[in-house]
């Protein structure tokens, strides 16, 4: 490395000097005429000739451009979205740049092993109405080719009874956050055009089509346009919803999907609640997150098995696989105890518990489906870049992946 | 990470003393580091923040300390005034109403209006740069909101105390900025997100103050730090030197000033040691261009940080610390680290601060940095006794301009530094030979101090203990004289000592259960004068001392 090669020359020279001043001075038996001062100034003499600019060596040039890409954002970044959940493991790519001071446009893709596919652009303003509010416009396309369907309900079906279903969708949608205080009270809303074009499922489960027919299945085989409508309300305290040991969040969200044909229109009502609890100077944090979805046709029509709500997979039902449990209504209770190791690195012991159920009422009338398991995750203060968990239920063992905070 | 061999050589060989043949010239100890060339062609250059911290986290943490004596020390073990030091506390008596004032040495802020001028640059503190009524550039730092007065108290009352002890300080004042007297410099532009820079609008004002605490007439505390004369150079390194400074010639590792940041830091907590929070400037002196090095941001200290209260682990670990985290980890928690049962009164101007769960002996900063990997019991006690050196009405009087409105805020911010530089003296002054302020009269009585002893740190040993050798400066050679011992810090010279003008004695002293310090004395036409302590000496020579201490 340059520099240390410059502070051994430099060295070298002190060195020289030093001991060439004062052994001729003893070799004459004289009072030595150089002083401890006179060294240091011939020290500096002779790096006055040798003066160079500093020049960072490969590793902290590295670590430069890693600042630069971190602060000023990465214009070709990772994407780990998959078109859809239960797609394993996702690759892709985005491209963002800023289309004005603060406003950005992503265009972005990925694709998982099992052939799911998304494409889409997103354009983002982070700033409008005086800082109290943010829109996101976002359209593109994505594609299925597996997702599981378990039937209807939750202790009458079993992870045998799997069939796949496959869809692709072309969508747009436009989303407003509004906070009028500029923290606390969020007010959200949202529409969106999108057309769930079903499909014969691929992979190695039967196709839905197999098992079900569309008397049997509502929805088996539509292609549904919809125009959904959504508006939140919710009240958040958390510092950050991408990583966070304390406050907490309490929201209703109502959803209105008009089926433009007229036959699968249904509204659903969300329900959502996450507190966190800061223990004994943040060594623990017991998090308690519970949601619940309320669906139900709109006039008399029906809600196709493919917009059911839904349990399982890695951010909810962990020890289950995911679209594990669908039904018109679902419940999902889950809590953390969360283990701080350090200001980058947490564990955490979890439990979940939903069921889902056709009636309301059902949903707490009958034992929850339950797991538990292990988790660690690498975080900074707003953001859960790595999770890694092991689940299990009584189904088995599964491992999660994910680039976000479970609630 | 080792030092080029050559550099040990040829430090050894600059300030310590310790050349082959002869050990001490005419003008040790050196008083002040020559700065003799032209530094006018220095050039600003950044340390990145990422490369700061990650290295230091990563890397210096792992790093062997090379065990050298630091090499700024001069030969009575003390640092010379250089443009990175300046002796304050222990040079001389300082009245309290000098310590109050610290660095300060112009006016304060007239804050009737303000103009912004600029955004902040560094850090994650709400702030910018403004120019006052009077037409003075100030970088101004306000309050976190929920802890006022906090971030703007621990600025100014760290600066006091870094100013004390030695080290270049930005004059800051504790000032209020009215945003209804706030106008925008139409000049005045800020970086955006897309890069670009853009006029300045209200709208961004309401952002900055929007994260700050605001006074209940509207108006913000804030801290008002002058901006420096020269140009500024960016911040300086903890290790290596400055390739385009010629006077730069010490690598700053081994530097002790440097080094005993790890004893300051551990007094006041400043956990931000990190280069970012340092900066050199180009000034002009005497005609010349040369560096002067600035500890510029010294406002995470106590128990408060840019934006909040420290961290429930600040003080006690680095960021990230791979046994204590995977200890929690594998134990879920149930193995308590010290910090995890500290007690911390809820004084939200003062943050997260305490005294007994503090251990100055394992204090750590958010990084740790080559000084504080590099740092030397030597060092150490140096550092200790300057901390210790400040009595309780000095260090009310600073906490005091801190201007706190409570004043129980204030009490105990004081009386937490006092407890916390008692365990620094118990931890430090007794951890080498202390003994200081050695003088050898005309007719060979050597008396001294013990730093431990006048620090409260220490009992009075039974006994001091001492060899006497003639030394000759020109071969390094040594002609015993004999040993003499004490029950107080007065050893009578065994036998009549040489008495001609450049004449050298060396003894080495020392008190039951330390090792020998090694003073040499110089004959002058005056007396006897010190011209080396070296507290690193090597065991005595003679047998009989060392027998007798094996006994005991």
């Amino acid at each position: 490395m340059p520099l240390r090669r410059g502070i051994r020359s430099i060295a070298g020279a002190v060195a020289i000097v030093a001991t060439t001043a004062a052994a001729p001075a003893a070799a004459q038996e004289q009072p030595p005429a150089a002083g401890r001062a006179a060294i240091l100034e011939q020290a500096q003499t002779e790096k006055a000739s040798a003066l160079r600019p500093y020049e960072p060596d490969k590793v902290e040039d590295i670590l430069n451009r890693v600042e630069k890409v971190l602060v000023r954002g990465m214009h070709l970044h990772p994407f780990f979205v998959s078109a859809y959940s239960g797609g394993g493991f996702t690759i892709g790519a985005g491209y963002l740049r800023h289309v004005s001071a603060y406003n950005t446009l992503d265009l972005r893709g990925s694709y998982t092993f099992s052939g799911y596919k998304r494409l889409e652009a997103e354009f983002v303003a982070p700033r409008l109405f005086n800082r109290r509010g943010a829109m996101t416009v976002t359209g593109g396309w994505r594609e299925a080719t597996q997702v599981g369907f378990y039937g209807l309900g939750t202790e009458n079906t079993s992870a045998n009874d799997r069939s796949n279903y496959a869809f692709d969708q072309p969508y747009g949608s436009a989303t407003v956050d509004f906070w009028p205080a500029r923290k606390l009270l969020l007010m959200r809303g949202g529409l969106e055009l999108s057309t769930w074009n079903t499909a014969p499922g691929g992979g190695t489960a039967k196709s839905v089509d197999e098992v079900y027919t569309a008397a049997t299945l509502p929805g088996l085989g539509a292609a549904p346009t919809y125009l959904h409508s959504a508006a939140t309300i919710a009240l958040d305290s958390r510092p950050a919803p991408g990583y966070a040991r304390r406050g907490s969040f309490f929201g209703v969200t109502y959803h209105d999907f008009h089926d433009q044909g007229g036959q699968f229109g249904f509204n659903r009502l969300d329900y959502e609640a996450t507190q966190h609890v800061p223990i004994f100077k943040e060594t623990w944090v017991l998090s308690l997150h519970a949601r619940t979805e309320l669906a139900v046709g709109a006039n008399g029509q029906a809600v196709p098995y493919f917009m059911l709500p839904a349990l399982g997979g890695g951010s909810n039902l962990r020890g289950f696989p995911s679209w594990r449990f669908r039904d018109l209504n679902s419940l999902l209770l889950q809590a953390e105890w969360r283990v701080i190791g350090s200001r980058l690195v947490d564990m955490a012991l979890f439990y979940d518990a939903g069921r889902v159920a056709a009636r309301r009422q059902d949903l707490t009338s009958a034992p929850l489906k339950s797991d538990y398991g292990v988790g660690f995750r690498l975080h900074g203060r707003v953001a859960t870049p790595l999770r890694i968990e092991i689940a299990h239920s009584n189904e088995g063992f599964r491992l999660v992946f994910s680039s976000k905070a479970p609630f | 990470m080792r030092l080029a061999p050559a550099i040990f050589v040829a430090l050894a060989a600059v300030l310590a003393g310790q050349p082959a043949t002869q050990r001490f010239f005419a003008d040790d100890p050196l008083a002040r580091e020559p700065e003799s060339q032209d530094a006018s062609g220095a050039l600003a250059a950044d340390v990145g923040l990422f490369y700061d911290i990650a290295f230091d986290l990563f890397a210096t943490s792992r790093r062997d300390s090379a065990g050298v004596r630091a090499r700024n020390a001069n030969t009575i073990d003390e640092v010379p005034d250089s443009s990175w030091f300046t002796n304050r506390i222990l040079a001389r008596p300082i009245p309290l109403d000098e310590l109050a004032r610290g660095p300060n040495t112009g006016p304060a802020p007239n804050p009737e209006r303000w103009v912004f001028v600029r955004e902040k640059s560094v850090g994650a503190s709400p702030g910018f740069t403004a120019t006052d009524a009077s037409g003075e550039t100030w970088f101004l730092t306000f309050d976190p909101p929920a802890h006022a007065e906090a971030a703007t108290g621990a600025m100014v009352v760290a600066s006091k105390f870094f100013w004390a002890l030695g080290y270049n300080q930005v004059e800051t004042f504790i000032t209020t900025v009215d945003p209804r007297r706030l106008t925008i410099d139409p000049a005045a532009t800020m970086r955006r997100p897309n890069g670009k820079k853009t006029p300045v609008r209200e709208s961004d004002l309401d952002a900055i103050f929007e994260r700050a605490a605001r006074n209940a007439d509207g108006t913000y505390r804030a801290a008002a730090g002058r901006m420096l004369k020269g140009k500024v150079l960016g911040p300086f390194r903890y290790e290596g030197t400055r390739p385009d400074d010629p006077n730069d010639v010490i690598d700053h590792e081994h530097r002790r000033e440097l080094r005993a940041l790890r004893v300051f830091g551990a007094w006041t907590n400043l956990t931000d040691l990190k280069s970012g929070n340092t900066i050199d400037t180009l000034v002009t002196v005497n005609g010349r261009s040369v560096v002067r090095h600035y500890l510029q941001d010294v406002g995470s200290t106590f128990g408060i940080g840019a934006n909040g209260p420290h961290d429930w682990d600040e003080g006690f670990e680095y960021l990230y610390q791979g046994i204590a985290s995977r200890k929690r980890l594998l134990t879920l928690g149930l193995a308590l680290s010290p910090w995890q049962t500290a007690d911390y009164p809820d004084y939200p101007s003062i943050g997260r601060f305490e005294s007994d769960k503090f251990d100055p002996l394992t204090w750590k900063p958010h990084a740790p940095t080559t000084g504080y990997m590099e740092m030397q019991p030597d060092d150490a006690f140096w550092a200790a006794r300057r901390v210790a050196a400040f009595d309780d009405a000095s260090i009310r009087a600073m906490v005091h301009a801190g201007q706190y409105s409570d004043p129980a805020a204030e009490a105990y911010l004081a009386t937490t530094m006092m407890r916390r530089r008692d365990k620094i003296a118990r931890a430090y002054l007794g951890a080498v030979n202390p003994i200081v302020n050695p003088r050898l009269s005309a007719g060979g009585d050597l008396t001294f101090d013990n730093a431990a002893v006048a620090a409260g740190a220490g009992t009075a040993p039974a006994g001091y203990h001492s060899e006497w050798r003639q030394f000759d400066n020109r071969s390094g050679e040594t002609r015993p004289l004999g040993v003499a011992r004490g029950t107080g810090p007065l050893l009578n010279a065994p036998r009549p000592l040489p008495s001609n003008p450049g004449d050298f004695v060396e003894i080495d002293a020392w008190s039951d259960g330390t090792s020998p310090a090694r003073l040499h004395f110089r004959r002058t036409a005056d007396g006897w004068t010190l011209v080396g302590l070296d507290r690193r000496a090597a065991a005595p020579t003679t047998a009989t001392p060392t027998a007798e201490r094996r006994r005991q």
